[in-house]
């Protein structure tokens, strides 16, 4: 199994699209949308600068998570995970390493994110701060792994792409990632405190603020953990059955 | 344990239509076997619940005594499947070592490299390689773990012709280590050529197996024909060779099991014929023989 996640690690580093979506594009936009605002000012009780570079970092997060549903879609259709079906890795294993690299690809943006803020946007967190930030937000992008996972399991390659960018921009919007849900209409803001996208990025906002998550976010964030979880093993499931 | 390969009575529905309805059969291990048959016979549904990927509807099938899946996860089997497409952004080497890192005991590379021809490419890019690498990386892939029962489904079906004579040099080369070969093919050559037994599969059902030689004599062998200037059919029949014989027209065609014989006599016996043909019995017709009298071994 080692030798399959090193394999697959090699394979995600040399594909210099996912270092344009999960690096240059929430830096770019971290930069447009931080100019156009300002690093002054307060949301939520943190500093602006902080509160877009946890939005960004999250946006470029789910990007990462999600892109692997899309690379597994191509792959069951070039009857590449087929091949690896028929060999001694357990089809168990290959979906586990898929999610363990859905979920690191949500590392790079935060790091990069964090590093433009850090350096052009006067953002200064302990030692501490980095290092929980970078953690709550490995871990949080789970169930976008596992939601990129069930889409990749599901739908033919030429629907995973354009659903799973769908599926980022509406999370991403609606959960207050682009406009902080603070200043967005009551309704839309009610629902967004329901979305994992909302609550993952609240790990973040925390963690910029001092403050440990609220529970009530992470039971929010773990629920729909199991939910796409289950989605995918079913997804899962249903494409060995029939291929 | 002598026997690589069981299936009994093993079925396969796709909604209505029956894919595979009732094979039976057992594969001795170190047997070089050929799965021969027409497109759309069963060949590769056969062969995808032999591996485990698809449930049979009805029958059991062993592999070395356990289950498909079993057998693959103890590291017994390798496959190449037809049009297995693989990962981008991997090199030839990464892919075989890849393979020898998920089974036991594999082959060394230099090893693996050299038998698919691959040496020369073990740098080269995945998605840069031609058709014909590519099934040759497939052939690597299915090796590198040195399993006990190889399994290829059309092995040659994008090869040149250079190339598949390299192909089933190496495979030979395999095969000569005492392990058990499984290939699928549509052609008859290649079946008679390089394995020891000759399944034939035609609707889903087993029509004929044996050696190379008996599949041959099973479908008739050759076609002499020729203008028959008035010969009585009947005297045509008797000689030496013919299996049937036939006219459509003023041409007779007789159906030969050793026309060499056949022609011998028809030169020697002074019959007056003009336009002398002989052909091999195609394939195709190979098989509507075969299929029109199921069980006739």
């Amino acid at each position: 199994m080692r030798a399959y996640l090193v394999f697959e690690l090699r394979r995600l580093i040399r594909e210099p699209r996912m270092a344009i979506f999960t690096v240059v594009l929430p830096v770019l936009i971290y930069t447009i949308s931080s100019g156009s605002s300002g690093d002054a000012g307060q949301v939520g009780g943190v500093d602006v600068a902080a509160y877009l570079m946890v939005s960004m970092a999250a946006y470029g997060a789910l990007v990462g998570a999600l892109s692997v549903g899309i690379a597994v879609s191509q792959e069951r259709a070039s009857g590449w995970l087929r091949q690896l079906r028929i060999t001694p890795l357990a089809p168990t294993q290959v979906v586990a390493v898929k999610a363990l690299l859905a979920s690191l690809l949500a590392i790079p943006p935060v790091a990069s994110v964090g590093l433009v803020a850090a350096f052009a946007h006067g953002v200064s967190f302990s030692a501490g701060q980095w290092a929980a930030l970078v953690v709550l937000m490995w871990l949080g992008s789970l169930p976008f792994a596992a939601f990129g996972l069930a889409l990749g399991f599901t739908l033919p390659p030429q629907l995973t792409q354009p659903v799973s960018m769908l599926g980022v921009f509406g999370l991403a919007f609606l959960g207050g990632l682009f406009v902080p849900v603070a200043v967005m209409p009551h309704v839309l803001a009610s629902i967004a405190t329901w979305l994992p996208s909302n609550r993952f990025a609240e790990l973040g906002w925390s963690v910029a603020g001092g403050q440990a998550p609220p529970l009530g976010g992470v039971a929010i964030l773990a629920a729909w953990a199991v939910i796409f979880g289950g989605l995918a093993a079913w997804a899962y499931r249903r494409s060995a059955a029939t291929r | 344990m002598t026997e690589a390969v069981r299936l009994q009575a093993v079925a396969k529905n796709y909604g209505p239509v029956r894919a595979v309805d009732g094979i039976d059969l057992s594969i001795a291990r170190g047997q070089t076997v050929a799965l021969l048959g027409p497109n759309g016979a069963g060949k590769s549904t056969t062969i995808n619940m032999l591996l485990g990927l698809l449930e049979p509807t009805a029958g059991t099938v062993r592999v070395f005594g356990s289950s498909p899946t079993e057998a693959v996860r103890a590291g017994k089997v390798g496959a190449m499947l037809q049009e297995s497409g693989f990962a981008a952004n991997a090199t030839v080497r990464e892919l075989v070592e890849l393979a020898r890192a998920l089974y036991r005991d594999p082959l060394p590379t230099a090893e693996i490299l050299a038998t698919a021809d691959l040496a020369e490419l073990a740098g080269r890019r995945l998605d840069k390689l031609s058709g014909g690498q590519t099934q040759r990386v497939r052939f690597a892939f299915a090796l590198a773990g040195n399993p006990e029962l190889l399994v290829l489904d059309e092995p040659t079906a994008a090869l040149d012709v250079e190339s598949r004579q390299a192909f089933w040099a190496a495979m030979r080369r395999y095969a000569a280590t005492g392990r058990t070969v499984l290939f699928a093919t549509h052609y008859l050559e290649e079946a008679d050529d390089f394995a020891d037994r000759v399944i034939v599969i035609a609707r889903g059902r087993v029509v004929a197996d044996g050696s190379g030689a008996d599949i041959r004599q099973l479908t008739g062998g050759r076609t002499v024909s020729f203008d028959r200037a008035g010969t009585d059919l009947d005297v045509l029949r008797r000689l030496p060779g013919v299996v049937e014989a036939e006219t459509r027209g003023e041409r007779a065609l007789l159906r030969c099991d050793d026309s060499d014989r056949t022609v011998r006599a028809l030169l020697a016996d002074g019959h007056s014929w003009r336009n002398l043909e002989i052909t091999g019995a195609g394939l195709e017709e190979a098989f509507l023989t075969l299929t029109a009298s199921p069980g006739k071994e």
